[in-house]
């Protein structure tokens, strides 16, 4: 089906109207976009900075926020000695303005209209376009079955922990899951290691099911993940695949 | 390390002005048929997308000064509103 | 006209050094290439260097490492923009590799596992300005960064320090390779910026 929304060329203008620290090293930025043209949730967004010698700097991020929501959310999580994320995430502040270009993408995309059941699996930042799926999910009333896994290095480094936790009581059919790679902390009732077949078979949906899968996060994480699901029966064509990598920072 | 079709979305939609990642393309060495965003991408001086059953070439993308060069590779089936 | 955004200034080295134009400095070594890495166990490692007449010249592994070796200490240009400073590598000179052959061609064709080539001037891989490098920092060069053996051509972008090098095609005439076909330079000196064609 043809994503029928309008070629991303333009630069937009983008105010920042409000701020999240979501964990120690990620921030999430909200814009005003007047003129915006809408968004369907796993997009990105193409983010200009303008230095006043003139000299530019481009960086893509996952929308985070719903297609819903009136404000256009991006989560940045911060780079050590990263050219631009150390700026997104540490000295932005309200009324700052910037370009956006987008929406961008369609190949990684959901809309509550095609239904479930849905497994979600994120790593780390991956969980970001994810998110925008889910709060979609939660703004168009879908009941869809959800299986949402997160993967992640420490307990503090989990984004929208409360959001997700309220999000998965509200009984209309989502569940998350995570799993910490990197330790875990007193009373923890989440998994403790990398994602493999035992832990997406406990958490469903399974392969008879015939859920559409969606896998983000580092190539590593996500190539791993993609090829577990396989060894396990989920055809292919069903696993949506976005790896993160190295953008400059 | 490599990425995917779907990170090149932006730079497809600056060049050919339409979206292309969920266009799929038939492989001219192995047959397969994937959708460009389930290509696989890698990043030398240009961008090098391949196909991921048999990772023969499917599309080569440089950004010179003035202009974008696309070469492909393969059926690509691309579908655009009028 | 751009919004200008304020506070944000990028990425400057104060302490620039001495880099050719539009170049950082980076302190990490980016990894970059136009497909998957190529695995390819030594045993079977050959590189050839191959006249305009069609005469092969062939090493293998055990042959490359019985070559007298240098350890040179290079500065090296991306065309994606970054530079690495005072880099060292071991590798044999190509004028050692070419020595013995004989050519009346100007032009070679770098050919790397994988499929991957380059072109430039035969000139230019000669009196010290260009290595088959097998080691860096001491250590056996990693697949990643082009081991078993990488072609090693410093005063040039470093998308003409072809991975995985396995052999070298002299020619009379100039043969685009992989980059140059769309559109970078056949030369590429990063001192006069010379990215794409017509630079």
């Amino acid at each position: 089906m043809v994503v029928r929304l309008a070629g991303a060329t333009r630069w937009y203008a983008a105010r920042v109207v409000d701020r999240v620290a979501e964990t120690p090293t990620a921030t999430s930025l909200c814009f005003e976009v007047p003129g915006w043209p809408g968004h369907l949730a796993g997009q990105h967004a193409d983010v200009r900075l303008t230095a006043e010698d003139g000299y530019q700097a481009e960086r893509s991020y996952s929308i985070a926020s719903a297609p819903e929501d009136p404000a256009i959310a991006l989560t940045v999580e911060r780079i050590d000695d990263g050219e631009v994320s150390p700026y997104l995430a540490g000295e932005v502040r309200d009324g700052d303005q910037f370009e956006l270009r987008g929406p961008i993408g369609g190949h990684f995309t959901w809309r509550a209209q095609q239904g479930g059941p849905l497994l979600l699996v994120g790593g780390g930042s991956g969980l970001v376009p994810l998110m925008a799926m889910l709060r979609h999910r939660a703004a168009a009333g879908s009941d869809a079955r959800t299986v949402l896994l997160v993967s992640s290095r420490t307990e503090e480094d989990i984004l929208y922990r409360a959001e997700l936790e309220r999000l998965a009581s509200d009984g209309d059919g989502l569940a998350v899951h995570h799993t910490l790679t990197r330790g875990t902390p007193q009373g923890w009732q989440g998994f403790d290691r990398r994602v493999d077949a035992e832990m997406l078979a406990q958490v469903g949906p399974p392969v008879a099911d015939a859920p559409r899968i969606f896998v983000c996060g580092p190539t590593p994480f996500v190539e791993a993940v993609a090829d577990v699901l396989v060894g396990m029966g989920h055809p292919p064509a069903s696993i949506h695949a976005e790896r993160f990598g190295p953008t400059g920072g | 390390m490599r990425l995917d079709g779907n990170a090149l979305a932006g730079v497809l939609v600056e060049a050919l002005g339409t979206e292309m990642t969920e266009a799929p393309r038939r492989c001219q060495s192995c047959g397969a048929v994937n959708p460009v965003g389930a290509h696989l991408l890698y990043q030398g001086a240009g961008w090098v997308l391949r196909c991921p059953a048999c990772g023969d070439v499917a599309l080569r993308v440089v950004s010179l000064s003035e202009q974008h060069v696309l070469t492909f590779a393969g059926e690509w089936r691309v579908e655009t509103p009028r | 006209m751009s919004i200008v955004t304020r506070g944000f200034r990028g990425r400057r080295d104060d302490s620039a050094k001495d880099l050719p134009p539009g170049q950082y400095l980076t302190h990490d070594f980016p990894v970059l290439s136009a497909g998957p890495t190529p695995r390819i166990p030594l045993d079977r490692w050959t590189f050839t260097i191959t006249t305009e007449t069609g005469v092969e010249h062939e090493w293998r592994w055990d042959d490359l490492l019985a070559l007298p070796s240098d350890s040179p200490t290079v500065d090296i240009h991306c065309v994606t923009r970054w530079s690495k400073l005072q880099t060292g590598w071991k590798g044999v000179s190509l004028d050692t590799l070419l020595e013995d052959v004989e050519t009346a061609a100007d032009y070679a064709l770098v050919r790397s596992y994988g499929g991957y080539t380059t072109n430039l001037p035969l000139e230019d891989l000669l009196d010290g300005k260009a290595w088959l490098a097998y080691e860096y920092e001491g250590d056996p060069l990693e697949p990643a960064h082009g081991g078993p053996a990488r072609l090693l051509v410093p005063h040039l972008y470093f998308w003409k320090s072809a991975k995985w090098a396995r052999g070298i095609q002299l020619l009379i005439e100039d043969e685009p390779g992989f980059w140059e076909n769309l559109g970078y330079h056949d030369y590429g000196d990063p001192w006069r910026e010379q990215r794409y064609q017509g630079d």
